[in-house]
């Protein structure tokens, strides 16, 4: 029996996901792009400073981590490195969209999978926010409407969470990080100028030199935010796994995890970062080289050669080509699927012991959990470990604060040669983020993306190998096929952004 | 533009929508015609973007993102925030779009490739034939952001696809139906909330020449900026970090037409220039358009 569960809702763009069902088990499962722009064209010939705002449009979600990536790979073709307050700004403001990133994941994008917002009908308590929104759907559910209690209603069929003060506790909790996550943008703002879409990034630093007003601000909403995710967030985590502890063992990936590292204590290039980065293949950690990575395309709406390097990639759309699928390349590390995102960021830091937090807190839930560290490969998992990121990046946030040497500049001015080329690599919320670019005549000659859900959304590469989100499909038990919520639990746990995997 | 007649209905059918009070004559007239069963809902639709404007629209302060979409609006779908997802989710689509779910507004956020289909398809319908039937049946268009009014980055120099924005894509189409555009990279959340509240309020909003409310895109960045004297006194930024006027860094404030001086970002926290960063004029038509006209002129080139 083929399903197919697009459109996906609850993520970034437009996917489809075909499946295969064999006696309720998914027997193959084909992940489907299904909206293309071209910025690497677009980018083709212009101003090499109108790249970190140009590329920021791949993504209103993760704008920042594309304006970082582009500014290091500029720093990089520039031959030039910030002043210490430019990289601690850098470091500001992509940590705080990190944060509000991972709470939007949880509770907007992925809780309604689990919590049962019915329960809501049964709140006996006087909160005003949850007697509102009791109201709400009790009017809703009277109504003559097609479609009353959009957009919660309707939903999948599925067991959703059965304790009443767990559901209406998480759902008092979505309504509050809708409040939370607004104050992290607005941190991030401070020194960005906006969000979405920041300004104020620039290879070489920040547009504004920061003072001690800008600093306290900063520190006064990261420190609520980093409440919410003690106090909330890890609860209500905790409580979904305890429910659907089957899910450890759910949505595992059959390949390798890779990790660019984030967040730099130093403004070198070859800076140690808060996590580290690294290539898990076969058990084994490696040092990555950007060299070993190729976009496969043989099932991508591509008529460009296949398998070419980062540096000579090419970009020529076939709408019709024969056997491709999707507008996802198939990215491979030494010819080899890999997950990237929060489970691979953890794992390949806490392999290499880089970051004693990340290592305690690990051996930490996965003790509560009843886990090991393999399990992390998982939907749970990777949920856990984006908790995990939340915590360690919101301490690490309020420390960098106490770095910043107030009035003193935070950019270099820019001195750009007429050509050079440069990769910046880093970790978006979704995994690890590639940019290439390449000046000749003081303009951009190419400019490459190599991104997080182009690697976890990767159709099947030249061999046949499926991608990640595929494979961990790929054998998943499903109780009702047309409706599948397991299959839309793994989806989820991935947080796919196709804005992001195509562009 | 609609006529008389057309926003009446439009704007009566909103007022029910956001549960405003307090009308003045003739919209509360109109409104009380309106069974509350069948208001409009807001149907959004995402074309090539990158939910920019929606992660915008949920940055809003006053009233806050929960309030809006339970008791100012009613939002029939959304890709980010829909529980229902699949075959169910297109099943709600197109009984909308079909004109069999009850009166709607057809949201756009993201430009129509409309050269190449398939670069944007929701379910198994194209977008450019969704569109196309909800021009049918809709209330009214709201195109949110630079890609759905202009084409933005997608339509830009060097696009692949023909990325349009709605109004171009109607009028391709030969399908005479007003859209209010809202621009921006991303949008105000302000801009498209309160375009609505003032429709309910007060009627249509002045729209400038190119179909934006006046209240938020009639003066100039630079005529506002709090750094317009020392343009006036000749203070000049050299390089990033300077005070003065940032013009000589390439600043786009004089070509562009939009209230961020006053209203300021992400709950009044800051903007662009108050962040020491050149505006890059993304509220303007002509945003990003050309691979000539770059953003900046700070860089000193090395031979």
């Amino acid at each position: 029996m083929k399903i197919e569960l697009g459109p996906l809702s609850r993520i970034e763009g437009h996917l489809n996901v075909k499946t295969t069902i064999t006696d309720n088990v998914v027997v193959d499962a084909q992940c489907v792009g299904e909206m293309f722009r071209g910025f690497e064209v677009i980018l083709r010939g212009r101003d090499p400073l109108d790249a970190q705002q140009i590329t920021q449009r791949i993504c209103g979600v993760c704008p920042y981590a594309h304006a970082i990536a582009s500014s290091y790979a500029q720093e990089n073709a520039y031959g030039i490195t910030p002043p210490a307050n430019g990289r601690i700004l850098h470091n500001l403001i992509q940590g705080a969209n990190h944060l509000y990133d991972y709470l939007l994941q949880f509770y907007q994008l992925s809780a309604l999978d689990f919590i049962d917002i019915t329960a809501i009908v049964n709140y006996k308590g006087s909160d005003r926010e949850l007697v509102q929104v009791k109201d709400w759907v009790k009017a809703e559910l009277a109504s003559k409407k097609a479609f009353p209690g959009a957009p919660f209603l309707p939903r999948l069929e599925g067991q959703y969470v059965k304790n009443d003060e767990i559901n209406i506790g998480a759902l008092k909790h979505y309504l509050e990080a809708m409040e939370i996550q607004k104050k992290g943008n607005r941190a991030a703002a401070i020194f960005g100028g906006k969000f979405p879409h920041a300004t104020g990034i620039f290879p070489g630093g920040c547009a504004q030199n920061p003072t001690i007003d800008h600093i306290s601000a900063y520190q006064s909403l990261i420190e609520e935010v980093r409440d919410f995710i003690h106090q909330k967030y890890i609860p209500d985590l905790l409580a979904v796994a305890q429910a659907f502890p089957e899910y450890w063992h759910i949505g595992q990936s059959r390949g390798g995890f890779m990790s660019f590292g984030l967040l730099p204590f130093n403004p070198g290039r070859d800076s140690k970062r808060l996590f580290a980065s690294g290539v898990l293949l076969d058990d084994k950690i490696r040092a990555v080289d950007f060299d070993r990575i190729t976009e496969d395309v043989k099932y991508s709406r591509y008529s460009s050669a296949s398998g070419l390097k980062v540096n000579e990639g090419e970009l020529t759309p076939a709408p019709d080509k024969n056997e491709a699928y999707t507008w996802v390349k198939a990215p491979r590390y030494d010819g080899q699927m890999v997950e990237v995102g929060p489970a691979a960021r953890v794992m390949v830091d806490y392999l290499q012991g880089n970051n004693k937090q990340v290592t305690d807190l690990v051996d930490r839930f996965a003790g509560i959990a009843g886990i090991s560290a393999k399990e992390l490969n998982s939907v749970l998992g990777r949920h856990l470990c984006r908790a995990i990121c939340a915590v360690v990046i919101a301490d690490f946030l309020l420390n960098e604060t106490e770095k910043i040497d107030p009035g003193a500049p935070a950019a270099l001015e820019l001195e750009i040669p007429a050509s050079g080329e440069g990769f910046g690599a880093t970790e978006a919320s979704r995994g690890a983020l590639l940019h290439y670019i390449r000046l000749q005549d003081h303009k951009i000659e190419k400019y490459e993306c190599v991104v997080p859900t182009t690697w976890n959304c990767s159709p099947r590469d030249d061999n046949g190998n499926p991608g990640a989100m595929e494979s961990a499909l790929i054998g998943t038990k499903v109780a009702n096929p047309a409706v599948q919520i397991e299959s839309v639990r793994i989806v989820h746990s991935f947080d796919p952004c196709l804005a992001c995997a195509v562009h | 533009m609609m006529n008389r007649r057309e926003f009446m209905t439009m704007a009566a059918a909103l007022g029910a929508a956001f549960g405003v009070t307090n009308l003045p004559e003739p919209v509360a007239a109109a409104l009380k015609q309106i069974d509350p069963q069948t208001i409009p809902k807001l149907l959004y639709l995402q074309g090539q973007s990158c939910s920019g404007c929606s992660i915008s629209l949920l940055q809003a302060q006053s009233p806050s993102p929960l309030t809006l979409i339970t008791k100012y609006s009613q939002l029939a779908f959304h890709a980010d925030l829909s529980a229902t997802s699949g075959s169910q989710a297109m099943n709600l689509i197109e009984r909308y779009i079909a004109g069999d779910a009850g009166p709607y507004i057809l949201v756009l956020e993201g430009a129509i490739p409309e050269k190449m289909p398939s670069a944007c398809v929701i379910g198994d319908k194209s977008l450019a034939s969704l569109l196309e039937s909800a021009a049918q049946t809709m209330a009214a268009a709201v195109a949110i952001g630079a890609c759905a009014c202009d084409g933005g980055i997608p339509g830009a120099e060097g696009n692949l696809t023909g990325a349009i924005g709605l109004p171009e894509f109607f009028s391709q189409r030969k399908i005479n139906k007003s859209v209010i555009q809202i621009r921006g990279c991303s949008v105000h959340p302000d801009w498209v909330w309160q375009t609505v509240v003032h429709l309910v309020k007060i009627g249509m909003p002045k729209l400038n020449e190119i179909g934006s409310p006046k209240l938020f895109f009639s003066r100039t960045i630079h005529e506002t900026c709090p750094r317009y004297h020392d343009f006036q006194q000749e203070i000049f930024a050299a390089k990033l970090g300077d005070s003065g006027c940032l013009f000589q860094l390439g600043c786009l404030g004089p070509q562009t037409k939009a209230d961020c001086s006053s209203r300021w970002w992400n709950g009044g926290q800051t903007w662009c220039i108050n962040a020491g960063a050149p505006c890059i004029g993304c509220a303007s038509p002509l945003f990003a358009r050309q691979k000539n006209m770059p953003f900046y002129r700070m860089k000193k080139r090395k031979a």
